[in-house]
């Protein structure tokens, strides 16, 4: 999916921004008001849960891409060990990225699961058990993608960092050639 | 690489990964003697349809009481299925967290297609048949992951409780 080149002002990617917070909040929505309208507590849980499960698959393989470039996936490689691996989109792509779509992303992904942490303290002095239950899957859905992608922003700097001193170092190294050559 | 590919993509690949664990871990394994390499695609997709399948059915069929059924079952089965991979880590075989999660979670198929099969008739021989037959399946599929990720000596205490909870589970399903 190509930006659209958009001034820097509006969000170049509304529809994925879009997805990204609708699952998110509609999970929570549906969660704080679903007694109201839904009496069955199987009902509440399964769409709960199922709104949340679409927002981890949503943020980690769609919105991740798209609004920040990163991605992270787990592998096992041949020993039986599990490796993160991390993409992320060169440096100029990183820096051409729409700031408000970053924004957006960063602060969205952070405050779900405050809210989640808020809702679960709720349900725990109100003794709904079973309420504690959904609150805690949302929870450890929203937690592993912040540690997910905060390791990959991580492993980009890291990567852009080596790469730039490994661009400085060729660019002295040529330097040095020429003044030799002379 | 998958920074740019399109959703749809994405999507499909995912979906392919769920089939394809499916099939390798419950129909039939194309390296058996190797469990390692087929669960190096691992996903928790499959686990947890089947977790919320499996509760959905059997909350549905129970006469009273169906939301604690249902919320019984699944935090049994997430729970069991955590402390069996526990069970394997202290008993010092080499299984990955969630990988074992993964094997658990695709073993339950067998017992889901019981609870529906039992679900629409209820015969008591039919069913114990039903479910017997299906608990079967889930043991075999489950045995080889677990009994080659701990030593020989170790692996009835590895393998054992993994029968029990699907025997548990069985039961749960009849009664």
């Amino acid at each position: 999916m190509a930006e659209e080149g958009q001034p820097q002002q509006n969000y170049s990617n509304p529809l994925t921004a879009f997805f990204h917070v609708v699952f998110k909040g509609s999970a929570i929505a549906f969660y704080i008001l679903c007694s109201f309208f839904v009496s069955s507590f199987i009902i509440q849980f399964v769409v709960t849960v199922l709104l949340a499960a679409l927002d981890f698959w949503v943020v980690k393989n769609v919105s991740g891409r798209i609004l920040v470039g990163l991605r992270w996936w787990n592998e096992i490689d041949d020993q039986g060990e599990s490796v993160w691996r991390f993409e992320s989109l060169d440096q100029q792509s990183l820096e051409r990225l729409n700031k408000k779509d970053t924004w957006l992303f960063w602060w969205t992904l952070y405050i779900a699961p405050g809210i989640w942490l808020a809702l679960g303290l709720v349900a725990l002095i109100k003794f709904n058990f079973d309420y504690l239950l959904i609150v805690g899957i949302c929870l450890t859905l929203g937690v592993a993608n912040i540690i997910g992608f905060t390791k990959c922003r991580r492993d980009a700097k890291k990567q852009i960092q080596s790469l730039a001193s490994q661009v400085v170092t060729g660019h002295m190294a040529s330097r040095l050639q020429n003044a030799f050559n002379f | 690489s998958t920074l740019t590919e399109p959703v749809s993509v994405t999507l499909a690949r995912d979906a392919r990964r769920v089939a394809n664990n499916l099939q390798q871990i419950v129909v039939f394994n194309s390296n058996r003697n190797d469990p390692a390499r087929t669960l190096r695609d691992w996903d928790l997709w499959g686990p947890f349809f089947f977790i919320i399948a499996l509760s959905c059915i059997l909350s549905s069929t129970a006469s009273t009481n169906k939301s604690t059924v249902f919320a019984v079952v699944f935090a049994v089965l997430s729970a069991g299925a955590v402390s069996l991979t526990m069970n394997v880590v202290l008993l010092g075989g080499k299984l990955n967290f969630l990988q074992s999660l993964s094997v658990l979670g695709y073993c339950l198929f067998p017992l889901d297609i019981g609870a529906i099969l039992c679900a629409a008739y209820s015969g008591k021989l039919y069913r114990s048949a039903m479910i017997f037959a299906t608990l079967l399946w889930s043991s075999w599929s489950v045995y080889p992951f677990v009994s080659t990720a701990v030593r020989p000596s170790r692996k009835a205490l590895a393998v054992y409780p993994v029968f029990l909870m699907y025997i548990s589970m069985g039961l749960l399903v009849l009664a």
